[in-house]
């Protein structure tokens, strides 16, 4: 393949249900095996049908080979940033690295409060995933010398110590919507994960959440290249066109491939819940859109 | 001293993060060992370790059977609401496997530094006891709505759950009085580690924690005693464990039959010493332990004083034989929520046995019977809607436990089914034969109450009902005795169980013979239900004039507002060509106009596997009635279209019957309708709604299938059995079951209380 083919990502995104038992696991065995790049789970700590996530994904690390692994994304206001860290770089250094981080800054107040959690504004909530990104990052990087220090108006951590160093670099990713959300991204994270879902203009919303990413990056002296922009997304298949993303596998790599050309989109998790669409996701509609990428980059 | 605790053994290993493998190999070591539990420090702030709550959840991947604990978890660093779903979360997902290990927390420094609460030692102990009432609230499971205004923790509504699969025990790690009283109070487990004790530490901690337990009205035995320990194996002995082995047998005796440790946890990462220990250690200590105090070691723990809290009255609980014991579930088990209800209704027994084997359904059944005046209900799958498989304050024998299916002969298809089987598990143990046993037309229905009542499935006009298959049952009489019912002996039995099973024991195991069958045509047909009463006779129409290898359901629900009313009709066709399976749907899908349509070949197999996984969750009392019919008549179409449009039922349906059904003669089995073409049933939300339009429909019957009938009046038995097949089951009720002990689906008094 030649060099600037693409670097596609494909996922997951089942629900973390604790019944059937086994349900999510065996969803994300099956994803592993049909060689996709990612497996993720939403993580809504209040939800009391949900197993907790955390606990989730080590348990599917462990049951699981190759895919890399992600909350999609973590619910920061009930995961002190330190301990959520530590708990990152273990997971990452017991599967050989294939630990992501997505985080968020926290909606469903009503939840997060009913479980303890301290209730912030949009404004208090972006301020503090940055101290928390800062929080994770010190505690990540060993080759600093001395404690981690972060005076911060949410979060305080006074000469905790560092490490363990994870076994790769873990990307941190968020799920930003507001342009306060997206020029954080541009200035500190590694990848930005919306649902398309939630776009009220559908793809078209993308173009400008990206100039903000873009714009947050600049701010920062960054390489706007350097943040992978990811898409959850949801479809169906079906023998003949019905809409976007409802249809044949062909049709599906087209809608992603352009995606990509048009939004620089990277990586594409899918909603699913049946072992039948992971299989068809992995089997045909992965290799057809990196085909198409492919092409269109080479042309 | 002792607690009657089983002994157990367990490994502490340290999480170093350097070298996470290192840890992962000495747990699965553990296990293969024969450890009964692996345990992991937990020090958040210390990065030389890994996080032990994420280790745990990996290491539960990486093993089957051993238990897995935190010794102990930091709290401060952790949440207890999140924690508590955690723990829920990790004890689920490794199969019942979690304890959870507490502790206050120490180095306060260092949880100062990673941004935890500095808390002084009093308000540490305060803050553990909140957090155990936080964590124990929350995991009482979905529904429950967890309130709490702590001084250090408060939640605002939040909803419990996911459910446990087994009762975590709650441990806590301590030395000092106030955390031991704490322990008495409200814990499940004391851990403590030898090296920190000063001698006569453990006897006073014991006694501290019994006198709490005691003021608390709990009793001590709630408590097991956890013991962190560690010495080194040598030629001869050095000191205490420090030593060949017997000289660790010799120091640890006294530990448990004095100081009544029930677990002892080694503290150590050798391999050698941890392979040493299990294979020479261990089970010597059991046996000496054994010997010096007989049969002290039998357990289980009693159960916890709030959980006895919630025993109903009339039930001798502590009577129960030892080997429904451990099995058993009480309304304050964790198990309870599980077990509780069925399928169709809510339910709050007093108890729920689980037999394992015919044995322990006699046992179940002499004790049930030994509690006068408590209702008794009998479960197999949970899904009866005549049959009242839960009650109120009540017993259940659930046996769910039998779930065996074996073929017995393969020459002659015969299989044995054990009645806690689901028909999808019949379905999918006898594919690999080629084999099919008609059933229903859902998989999670049990085998058990099916069986005993008919059966009436997808292949019904190709092969008859699923108790037509029956050869031979095993089954509990009342009275406590096995028999095996056969048309070669017990013949009036094996005739009443076949249509009336239920009033007349346990049935412990079928033997059916089942049929060759193919890959199916199946097709779903989604049709305008506009011309509702064209529509039914069409249907009926089309049915009785298709051969016998076709069968059918059609299905409607209640009337939306602004919507067209649909209708569903699922049609099997036994036969695995393209071309007679379209032939055969051609005249059922031109009978009205078609909305949408799926046609697939496949086996049976994959048509039963239907069901979700987990358990019932039924809610309030079902309303259904059921009736069997020879034609789909025009006045009959007008009425039930009558029914239908006025929204009183929520579900009506009709299937097919007859073909093979009709071959049987109707005095063969129980079941005697024979030669009905149709059942019909329709759910309503009440009876005031439903019954009058019903009625207009119930003289143009021709008898009734008892399991989709929820009315328990005595002319329904009339419906249901015509006059000869019911004198000669109440004849036979009174000589099998003449207290009337089985009552709980469509009971049929017998003779001699009638008149
Ligand atoms: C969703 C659904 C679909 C259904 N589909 C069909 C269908 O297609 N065809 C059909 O024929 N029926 C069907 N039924 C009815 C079903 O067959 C009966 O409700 C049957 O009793 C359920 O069996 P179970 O073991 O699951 O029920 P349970 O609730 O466990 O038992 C019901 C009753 O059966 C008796 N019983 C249970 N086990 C035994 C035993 N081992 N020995 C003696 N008596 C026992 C008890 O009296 C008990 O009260 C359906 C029911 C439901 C809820």
């Amino acid at each position: 393949m030649p060099d600037n083919t693409p670097d596609l990502l494909f996922g997951t995104f089942s629900t973390p249900v604790a019944q059937p038992p086994h349900q999510a696991v065996d969803l994300a065995i099956v994803a592993d095996r049909a060689g996709l790049d990612l497996v993720t789970f939403q993580d809504h700590p209040y939800q009391s049908a949900f197993y907790d996530t955390w606990t989730l994904l080590s348990y599917v690390a462990a049951r699981t080979e190759r895919v890399h692994l992600a909350g999609n994304v973590h619910n920061l206001p009930l995961r002190p940033p330190a301990v959520l860290a530590r708990s990152a770089a273990s997971l990452d250094r017991l599967s050989g690295g294939r630990v992501e981080l997505g985080l968020g800054a926290g909606a469903f107040w009503e939840g997060i409060a009913a479980m303890g959690g301290r209730r912030l504004s949009p404004g208090e909530a972006v301020e503090a995933l940055e101290e928390a990104i800062q929080i994770i990052r010190a505690i990540w990087d060993t080759s600093t010398r001395g404690g981690v220090r972060v005076e911060g108006t949410y979060y305080t951590v006074r000469g905790a110590k560092r490490g363990p160093a994870p076994a790769h670099d873990i990307g941190i990713w968020l799920g930003a919507y507001k342009p306060r959300m997206l020029r954080l991204t541009g200035r500190i994270a590694d990848g930005w994960l919306p649902s398309l879902g939630y776009l009220s203009g559908g793809p078209a919303d993308l173009a400008a959440m990206n100039r903000q990413i873009d714009e947050g990056a600049a701010q920062a002296g960054r390489d706007p290249a350097a943040i992978r922009r990811m898409l959850n997304i949801g479809g169906q298949f079906a023998a003949e066109r019905r809409g976007f993303l409802a249809g044949p596998p062909r049709q599906w790599a087209e809608e992603l491939a352009d995606l990509w050309f048009t939004h620089r989109i990277s990586a594409f998790i899918l909603a699913v819940d049946d072992p039948y669409t992971i299989e068809l996701f992995a089997g045909e509609v992965a290799p057809a859109t990196r085909e198409l990428a492919a092409a269109g980059a080479t042309s | 001293m002792n607690y009657g605790h089983p002994l157990h053994f367990g490994t502490f290993l340290t999480p170093r993060s350097d070298e996470p493998e290192a840890v992962v190999d000495l747990a699965q070591r553990s296990e293969a060992l024969g450890y009964d539990l692996v345990t992991f420090q937990d020090h958040p702030y210390q990065p030389q370790l890994l996080d032990t709550w994420t280790l745990l959840g990996w290491v539960a991947g990486r093993t089957d059977r051993i238990r897995l604990a935190a010794n102990v978890l930091n709290l401060p660093l952790r949440p207890p609401s999140v924690l508590a779903r955690a723990a829920a979360s990790l004890d689920v997902l490794s199969g019942g496997r979690l304890q959870l290990g507490l502790g206050a927390g120490a180095f306060w420094p260092a949880i100062a530094a990673m941004g935890g609460e500095r808390r002084a030692p009093g308000e540490a102990v305060a803050a553990l006891e909140e957090a155990i009432d936080v964590i124990r609230e929350m995991l009482e499971g979905t529904g429950k709505t967890v309130r709490y205004q702590g001084d250090h923790y408060r939640l605002a509504g939040a909803q419990g759950g996911p459910l446990p699969a087994h009762d975590i025990p709650l441990w806590v790690g301590a030395m000092k009085p106030r955390m031991l009283r704490l322990i008495g109070r409200k814990a499940d487990g004391w851990v403590a580690t030898l090296s920190y004790l000063q001698p006569g530490q453990l006897a006073e901690g014991n006694r501290l924690i019994d006198a709490a337990a005691q003021r608390a009205g709990r009793d001590p035995r709630e408590i097991r005693r956890i013991l962190n320990i560690s010495g080194r194996f040598a030629a001869d002995r050095a000191g205490f464990l420090d030593g060949p082995p017997e000289v660790w047998v010799e120091d640890l005796l006294p530990l448990v039959v004095d100081e009544g440790v029930g677990t002892f946890i080694l503290m150590i990462d050798d391999a050698g010493t941890i392979e040493r220990f299990a294979r020479e250690v261990a089970p010597v200590l059991r046996a000496a332990a054994e010997a010096a105090v007989p049969g002290a070691f039998a357990g289980p723990a009693p159960r916890r004083t709030s959980a006895r809290a919630k025993r109903r009255q009339g039930i001798d609980y502590d009577g129960l034989p030892p080997s429904l014991r451990e099995t058993a579930i009480e309304p304050g088990d964790i198990g309870y929520t599980r077990v509780k209800s069925t399928y169709m209704r809510g339910g709050a027994p007093g108890l729920v046995l689980q037999p394992g084997n015919t044995g322990e359904v006699v046992e179940a059944l002499a004790f049930a019977r030994a509690q006068t005046d408590v209702p008794l209900a009998i479960r197999s799958g949970g899904h009866g809607v005549s049959g009242r498989s839960t009650n109120d304050g009540g017993i259940v024998i659930d046996l769910a436990r039998l779930h065996a299916i074996e073929v017995l002969d393969e020459a002659n298809r015969l299989v044995r089914v054990e009645p806690g089987a689901r028909w999808m598990d019949v379905a999918t143990a006898l594919a690999p034969y080629g084999w099919a046993l008609t059933s229903g037309d859902y998989g999670g229905v049990g085998v058990g109450g099916l069986a005993t009542a008919g059966g009436i499935g997808w292949l019904a006009r190709q092969h008859g009902l699923t108790i037509d298959h029956i050869r031979a049952v095993e089954m509990v009489l009342a009275d406590g005795t096995v028999v095996r019912a056969r048309d070669e002996e017990h013949s009036d039995l094996f005739w009443a169980v076949r249509g009336a099973g239920a009033n007349f024991g346990i049935v412990t195991s079928f033997e059916f013979t089942v049929d060759v069958v193919g890959n199916l045509g199946w097709a779903q047909f989604v049709f305008d239900a506009s011309d509702t009463a064209g529509l039914l006779e069409r249907w009926g129409q089309a049915i009785e004039a298709s051969p016998r290898d076709v069968t059918s359901e059609i299905l409607l629900g209640r009337p939306r507002t602004g919507q067209p009313l649909l209708a569903q009709a699922m049609v099997t066709v036994a036969n695995d060509s393209p071309e007679t399976i379209i032939s055969r749907l051609q005249p059922i899908a031109t009978i009205a106009p078609l909305y949408d349509q799926r046609i697939v070949i496949t086996p049976y197999a994959a048509l039963m596997a239907n069901a979700p996984e987990g358990y019932h969750t039924g809610q309030g009392e079902p309303v259904a009635h059921s009736g069997l019919i020879a034609h789909i008549t025009p006045a009959f179409a007008a009425d039930a279209a009558r029914l239908i449009r006025s929204g009183a039922t929520y579900f009506f349906q009709m299937r097919s019957v007859g073909g093979a059904v009709a071959d049987v003669p109707p005095d063969a089995t129980a079941y005697a309708n024979r030669a009905a073409n149709f059942q019909v049933v329709a759910f309503g939300a009440s009876r005031r709604r439903l019954d009058p339009l019903w009625d207009e429909l119930r003289g143009q019957f021709d008898g009734m299938y008892l399991s989709f009938e929820t009315d328990r009046s005595v002319e329904r038995l009339h419906d249901a059995f015509p006059p000869p097949t019911l004198r000669r089951l109440r004849t036979l009720k009174a000589r099998y079951d003449p207290d009337n002990v089985f009552r709980d689906n469509f009971n049929i008094a017998p003779l001699t209380l009638v008149d």
